[in-house]
């Protein structure tokens, strides 16, 4: 059965300064995830992965091209359209995790509650992502696992359509990063969510249903991966 | 759901309690300050009001040369109902010790008009009892029993009293300002005043049959009032009309009528209406001004106050955009963001504004209340809720804080979620570093954290402004009062000027004194048509030939004059130019030309020789109306003497204004020292804190805390001192400023003046304030951690 197209990119162009030192970040971008799928962005530094993010997430702007997700193209969104968009089908994980640092575990999660009409059960997400014990901590009293799962429930606990992932394991050790890519495994199985990574770490595309190699501003590989494996199985 | 942002509002606070206690004092401090004196002036204005009712006051009043006929009387109450309110003036000996300590003006219990209201104790019912002005017994320490000379005689205080038409203490209502230390007001029973050996002053009273709406309608009536009550005294009542009473110059028949009524012939020597009248008017005009002043101070201040309050938001705002930036990807929209991070500032007043009404409408009402007893003789009171005191301490400063915290913060938020995910918040298209100097590396360092720390440093120089112009005014007016007072007592023209009733006795003799030093004058009064002041009382004095007193040896033509400085710098005149004077109650106006400017402080005068004087008034040429005497002249008939001004009377408005707010000056500078403490603590928290990371940096690259204080207390010192110096200068032209426009709605003038020593002063204790919080700002910088440096660095 072929899966239902859910975002597509298409001929997206992106380049920063002017004259001498105008940069082509984006030349041309081209492919589609399907909804419910695992897609990893994988390339080295400066091929343009974070800022596909930026533009999927609606936060920047493509020069040509276009981002559509369920056939709404983004470039025809105005700035109150576009912040609807990310409220209502976007979650967003970072690599330095972002938190409110004044607000505890419990609080920040809110924080993310509050832009849904149907959130999920907070205290079942503070169970399923290993909170359940530090949700009245501080941010500063968290290990880095510990407050990228509060991140990452931040970004789901609206139940985001899309949860936009930048390098969540960059700041993390091998064992920590493991599991997070194991909870946010756990969270798509779960909740069905569209999932869009970017990272540098080619082991992490074994876990992906699906691939997208950039190099230089453009698509050099598109894999859709039939034996993927499970994030604690990975090593690298 | 409620937004769970507001949660952090609570812990915001608790973290940074040291700030926002700081804010919240300095907040609740000046709209207490600002809610008590509008509530207690709105209060004490109610009062006022009411009291034209209550206690019936005047429309006006006149006073004639000679008490007025049963005929003169019917003839001037066509429209008014005239009441009599004759008085004495007398001196009063408080300590008894035969020598007299202050004048009192006596009336008998006025029961129709211009009533008392007893403040303490009860009228008078016998005679040897007296009640006197509740002010000037406070001033002078006397209570109900005591007793006092009234002239030489023992009389007992039965009652301290408010009347309702001297509501300030102005002997004439010319004088340059009131006095409520030297001069009282009493009544007594009608026995008792008979008994007053002084001489009668034939005041009345009028009220309008038909009175007038406002001011305006009250000035045109007045005028043609004053101008029927002069022709009908000076005709004992024949006409009104002007023309016809002047015609009998050259009509004989006319002339001999109106001698018919030789009886009832008189003279207006003074008319005074009731909107006129400095006694009734200048408490309540002066709460009115009081109001306005304290009104703008807290404009500015809370102004100070919500830039302290954006500057720390915009902080934050620096310090979260990443998490901004997050909240911002994820779908929170900037208004949301927008009324997160205004929040606090406007809850901050909001419950400062609580804190401060309760606090005004109580402590600091009493207060000032207090404060305007303490130079007026006020009424009782009841305190009355005040919609103005609401929008003046609540309504505006939250408008003001809302609106200046909303363009920072809008401004701020205005950026994409990318920019602040990237942390990229620069609002300048500048993309390279400014080029500096090529000066030392430090300093160049330095200017850089100046640079960079600009929008502080600016609402810190705002904020010493702001100080020090409040410093200005506690060392300058007393400054001013003594430099006045010491500039007086050293270039006075004489210790007395005796006013006679008429320079001959009834025999026709000329009066003559054996005192050596006495030396004869002129004086008239005039008023200004036009310049700063319209109808300006003018002194014109006429001198003697040769004169001790007045040292003008250059020969004047018969339209020349010499003017005291007070007068040149108030209405801006020079040597050359031309002024006109009109005579009070008439039309005649004089023209003369400035031939030069005489160095006296003493008031506004206009000087000219003794014979162009007479020729001028059309007085016979050996006229004069006193005497100049450096020794007081005791062989001159008491009832010849008209009045005496000494050097106290000239000095009064010194003395009043010392008295009135003296004692306040001190704690203005003690609260100026709190206030600047407290701002500049507040802004270079910020500063520092704003720079926490790189002096953490700086830290763990090796420099050492006093290198570090070198970069950023030292920075900050210079900008202190640079702005002291600067604001010290623009601050004493401000308060010169503010006093000249006081001065031009008052009679009379002088220079504000600030000693270099004050200016020192001033300066002096703006340091010390910055002393203090510069060794918290060391304690601060070596408190921050090396860790600071190495967190949130992608």
């Amino acid at each position: 059965m072929t899966k239902e197209e859910f975002l597509t990119v298409s001929n997206v162009c992106k380049a920063f300064g002017t004259g001498d030192s105008r940069q082509e970040v984006l030349r041309g971008m081209d492919f589609t995830v399907a909804k419910g799928e695992f897609c990893v962005l994988l390339g080295p530094s400066g091929s343009g992965k974070s800022t596909l993010l930026n533009i999927i997430g609606g936060i920047d702007q493509a020069d040509d091209g276009y981002i559509a997700i369920a056939g709404d193209k983004l470039r025809d969104m105005d700035e109150k359209a576009l912040t609807r968009y990310r409220r209502k089908h976007l979650g967003y994980v970072f690599q330095l995790y972002n938190l409110i640092p004044n607000l505890n575990v419990k609080e920040n999660i809110e924080v993310g509650a509050y832009l849904s009409d149907k959130p999920l059960n907070i205290d079942e997400l503070l169970n399923t992502l290993g909170l359940w014990e530090h949700r009245y901590k501080l941010p500063n009293q968290l290990s880095g696992g510990q407050q990228q799962r509060t991140s990452i429930g931040r970004a789901i606990v609206k139940n985001p359509d899309i949860l936009l992932c930048d390098e969540p394991t960059g700041a993390l050790d091998y064992n920590t990063s493991k599991e997070i890519l194991k909870l946010i495994e756990d969270v798509n199985q779960k909740y069905g969510n569209t999932i869009i990574m970017v990272t540098h770490n080619n082991a992490i595309s074994d876990m992906a249903d699906h691939t997208i190699k950039l190099r230089d501003g453009k698509v050099r590989k598109n894999i859709l991966n039939d034996h993927k494996i499970s994030a604690m199985e990975l090593d690298w | 759901m409620k937004n769970p942002l507001r949660k952090r509002i609570l812990r915001e606070m608790c973290k940074e309690w040291k700030r926002y206690v700081v804010l919240t004092i300095l907040m609740v401090f000046m709209i207490a300050l600002a809610s008590g004196i509008s509530v207690g002036n709105d209060s004490m204005m109610a009062a006022i009001e009411e009291s034209y009712e209550k206690y019936n006051i005047e429309n006006g009043h006149f006073e004639l040369k000679d008490k007025a006929t049963e005929d003169l009387l019917k003839a001037m109450s066509s429209d008014i109902s005239i009441y009599e309110q004759f008085y004495k003036d007398s001196t009063e000996d408080h300590d008894q010790d035969g020598k007299a300590d202050s004048s009192i003006r006596i009336f008998k219990i006025r029961k129709e008009v211009n009533r008392a209201c007893v403040m303490e104790g009860r009228l008078p019912e016998r005679k040897g009892e007296i009640a006197i002005d509740r002010n000037h017994a406070t001033n002078r320490k006397i209570k109900v029993g005591d007793i006092i000379n009234i002239g030489e005689d023992p009389t007992e205080v039965v009652g301290l009293i408010s009347s309702s038409d001297y509501s300030t203490l102005y002997k004439k209502n010319s004088d340059f300002m009131f006095n409520a230390v030297d001069f009282d007001i009493a009544v007594v029973t009608e026995e008792a005043w008979e008994e007053i050996d002084s001489s009668i002053i034939y005041q009345y009273a009028y009220k309008y049959n038909d009175p007038p709406k406002d001011d305006s309608e009250a000035k045109v009536l007045g005028d043609k009032l004053m101008e029927r009550l002069a022709v009908l005294a000076a005709t004992g009542g024949y006409t009104d009309d002007k023309e016809k009473a002047e015609s009998a110059k050259n009509d004989s028949a006319l002339l001999m009528e109106i001698l018919k009524k030789k009886e009832s012939i008189n003279e207006l020597k003074d008319f005074v209406p009731e909107y006129a009248n400095q006694a009734i008017h200048f408490a309540p005009n002066d709460m009115g001004g009081d109001k306005a002043m304290i009104s703008v101070l807290v404009y500015i201040f809370i102004g100070v106050l919500a830039f302290i309050f954006a500057i720390t938001t915009s902080n934050t705002i620096t310090n979260e955009a990443a998490v901004i930036g997050t909240l911002r990807a994820t779908g929170y929209t900037r208004g949301e963001m927008l009324r997160h991070y205004m929040l606090l500032p406007i809850l901050v007043t909001l419950v400062a504004s609580a804190i401060g009404n309760a606090l005004g409408y109580t402590i600091f009402k009493d207060a000032s209340v207090d404060l305007y007893y303490n130079s007026y003789s006020l009424m009782g009171y009841e305190t009355r809720w005040n919609a103005d005191a609401f929008l003046v301490t609540t309504v505006l400063p939250m408008v003001l804080m809302f609106l200046v915290n909303f363009i920072v913060i809008y401004r701020k938020l205005r950026l994409s979620p990318l920019r602040f995910l990237r942390r990229d918040l620069s609002t300048s298209k500048r993309k390279k570093a400014m080029r500096l100097p090529s000066w030392r590396f430090l300093n160049r360092f330095r200017l850089r954290i100046l640079l960079n720390n600009l929008g502080g440093y600016i609402v810190l120089f705002c904020g010493i402004a702001f100080v020090m112009l409040l410093l200005a005014f506690s060392i300058g007016l007393p400054q001013t009062l003594d430099h006045y007072k010491s500039n007086l007592d050293e270039n006075l023209i004489c210790n007395y000027q005796y006013i006679l009733k008429n320079y001959e006795d009834e025999e026709g003799k000329e009066i003559t004194t054996g005192e050596e030093s006495a030396e004869k004058y002129c004086v008239t009064s005039l008023e200004t048509i036009d310049g700063a002041h319209v109808g300006e009382d003018i002194s014109v004095y006429g001198y003697s030939e040769g004169s001790r007193y007045v040292k003008i040896n250059e020969e004047l033509k018969e339209n020349e004059i010499w003017i005291s400085s007070p007068y040149q710098k108030k209405f801006c005149l020079a040597k050359g130019d031309t002024i006109t004077l009109k005579e009070k109650y008439e039309d005649t106006s004089y023209t003369f030309i400035i031939a030069g400017i005489y160095d006296y402080d003493g008031g506004l005068y206009v000087f000219l020789p003794r014979n162009n004087f007479n020729r001028i008034f059309g007085l016979d040429e050996k006229a004069f109306t006193g005497f100049f005497a450096q020794e007081a002249i005791h062989d001159i008939d008491a009832d010849m003497i008209y009045s005496v001004v000494t050097l106290e009377d000239i000095m009064s408005i010194a003395t009043q204004l010392d008295h009135s707010m003296g004692g306040m000056m001190d704690m203005v500078a003690w609260v100026c020292l709190i206030m600047a403490i407290l701002i500049m603590y507040l802004l270079t928290k910020i500063i520092i804190e704003k720079n926490a990371t790189s002096i953490s940096m700086i830290k763990v690259l090796g420099y050492e805390n006093g290198e570090i204080n070198s970069l950023y207390i030292l920075l900050t010192s210079i900008v202190v001192v640079f702005s002291s110096l600067v604001t010290a200068a623009l601050a004493i032209l401000g308060l010169a400023g503010v006093f000249r426009l006081y001065m031009g709605s008052l009679n009379g003038w002088f220079d504000i003046y600030i000693s270099p020593l004050g200016i020192l002063k001033m300066i002096t204790i703006l340091i010390v304030s910055y002393a203090i919080v510069a060794f918290c700002d060391m304690v601060r910088i070596k408190k921050i951690p090396l860790a600071d440096a190495l967190k949130n660095v992608e």
